[in-house]
């Protein structure tokens, strides 16, 4: 009897990327588009550079890049081909399931770094903002845990609503939740009880954290239990995610 | 090639699939044979979607067995995921990837790399050759389904799983269709397919069952089954032109009720 050989794990994982690299290059217009929030929020804050200081800014823009990416390029892609029927077709290939999934996460690590490069090139160009060595690196780690933070939250959603359109109606509902209540709360403009609550919610606790990473010296333990939280995040959005995802919208 | 009585390629055993309290099947078993075209027919809601689901590996079940090439799809599910080539119902690909995008995938992920010159041959073959770079959505049905087809062979697989191939394709593509189905046979592949036309079955499949509230009512070749209940008296009251026909025993056997 011939045995059956079945295809390596690593080069499943190769030829995914490859294809969500395609697709993601497809839809390069709305690459550059959820790109462009922050890079505008960026610019259009100059004036606060100054009186908030660069961190600051650099940290709401990451974070406001990092929900878009979470919220709406990874939630909105697995809701749209979990319609279709395309992860069925690639279920029933020798494919283990989390290659498909990783590969679509790995795809969403690059865009945070390339969100990330592009906001400390903006910065720099347009507000002159600059970071030490050791800010630049800790920021990219940061970035990557804080684009986890809100990943996970696109996992929860796809984990608990079924229907793309309601999906859709979700992600940009919570995103813009997160922009107007976060931004408008932090300043204490609403009060100091959401002030508080922004502070700990997963923009709070994001920015928080990319601010902090910016510059390590002023690192506290207040950063560091705001690490805890947005790890603490991550364990429940993902493990309530994936335990309730289903493969199939029907 | 003759099918080989000795060498099933697929062995279904006591299948039982429910969701919550339905039982949507019950006790199913078929063999598929080596160079065999097995057909699965049943009405609406009969339990062939999950049968075949079952088989695909798209969903768990707690009774029975089924064995692809030797593999348990439950104990080894991507060693039996790789002697299948499955053609879903609703063929869904990336629409952001053109054909050579979507072949080049598959064969990576069913480990048989293509390089541009191997993938402009099987386009040939399929006649697509000049719709290389068009994106899946922008083919017609009979490219679409010649495309899924391709993908569902492209690892030179032991079973062929076709789930409604022919749904909505013209005459000509359907009679192209089966041609290509009946090539796959002879390479020695073993061929199981869903279908509602009784037609496609009596031409194309070696033998067929009839499934119905969860069971197989009954296997055998379409000339057998026409042959066994020629005389039943279901089958003819539901003749419609005195000579009884695959559909009037598939009517009879089934009840006339339409299903949602």
């Amino acid at each position: 009897m011939e045995t059956t050989v079945i295809p390596k794990s690593s080069a499943v994982f190769k030829t995914l990327v490859r294809a969500d690299m395609a697709t993601l290059f497809s839809n390069r217009r709305s690459v550059v588009i959820s790109l462009l929030v922050p890079l505008i929020i960026l610019v259009s804050w100059k004036p606060l550079v100054k009186v908030m200081g660069g961190p600051f800014a650099l940290s709401t823009a990451i974070t406001i890049g990092l929900m878009a990416i979470g919220l709406m390029g990874y939630t909105l892609s697995v809701s749209r081909d979990r319609d279709k029927g395309i992860f069925q077709r690639l279920r029933v290939a020798p494919v283990p399931t989390w290659a498909i999934m990783s590969s679509r996460i790995f795809i969403q690590l690059v865009m945070i770094m390339v969100l990330t490069l592009l906001v400390f090139i903006v910065g720099y160009q347009y507000d002159k903002i600059t970071l030490s060595t050791e800010g630049y690196l800790l920021t990219f780690g940061v970035a990557i845990l804080g684009g986890a933070v809100y990943l996970s939250l696109g996992q929860l959603i796809v984990g608990l609503i079924k229907t793309a359109e309601t999906i859709n109606a979700v992600t940009r509902l919570t995103y813009f939740l997160f922009i107007m209540v976060g931004m408008f709360g932090e300043m204490g403009t609403l009060g100091p009880q959401v002030k508080e609550g922004v502070h700990w919610s997963p923009y709070g606790s994001v920015k928080l954290m990319l601010a902090a990473s910016m510059e390590p010296a002023k690192w506290t333990h207040d950063t560091t239990i705001t690490v805890w939280v947005c790890l603490g995040y991550i364990i429940v959005f993902a493990g309530i995610g994936i335990k309730k995802f289903k493969w199939n919208s029907k | 090639m003759t099918a080989d009585p000795d060498k099933y390629i697929l062995k279904v055993d006591g299948l039982g699939v429910t969701y919550g309290d339905f039982v949507a099947v019950k006790d199913v078993g078929f063999n598929v044979l080596q160079g065999e075209i097995f057909g699965l027919l049943g009405p609406n809601g009969a339990g062939k979607t999950s049968t075949l689901s079952a088989i695909e590996g798209l969903l768990k079940f707690k009774q029975g067995t089924i064995i692809v090439d030797g593999q348990d799809v439950q104990q080894k599910p991507l060693y039996a995921k790789a002697s299948m080539g499955v053609q879903l119902q609703s063929t869904s690909f990336q629409p952001e990837l053109n054909v050579v995008q979507i072949l080049q995938l598959f064969s990576g992920i069913y480990g048989v790399p293509k390089n541009k010159d191997e993938i402009k041959e099987m386009l040939k073959d399929i006649k697509l050759e000049d719709h290389a770079h068009k994106k899946f959505g922008q083919l017609s049905g009979g490219q679409q389904q010649r495309v899924s087809l391709v993908i569902a062979t492209i690892h030179n697989p032991k079973l062929v799983l076709l789930d409604e191939p022919t749904t909505g394709l013209d005459p000509q593509s359907r009679r192209q269709l089966w041609e290509r189905i009946e090539a796959i046979k002879a390479k020695g592949h073993a061929v199981l397919l869903t279908t509602h036309s009784m037609e496609e079955a009596e031409a194309v499949c070696d033998r067929i069952a009839i499934i119905d509230h969860g069971r197989v009512i009954a296997i055998d070749t379409p000339q057998a089954l026409v042959d066994k209940h020629r005389d039943d008296p279901e089958v003819i009251a539901v003749s419609r032109r005195g000579k009884i026909t695959l559909e009037d025993v598939f009517i009879g056997l089934t009840g006339t009720a339409v299903r949602d």
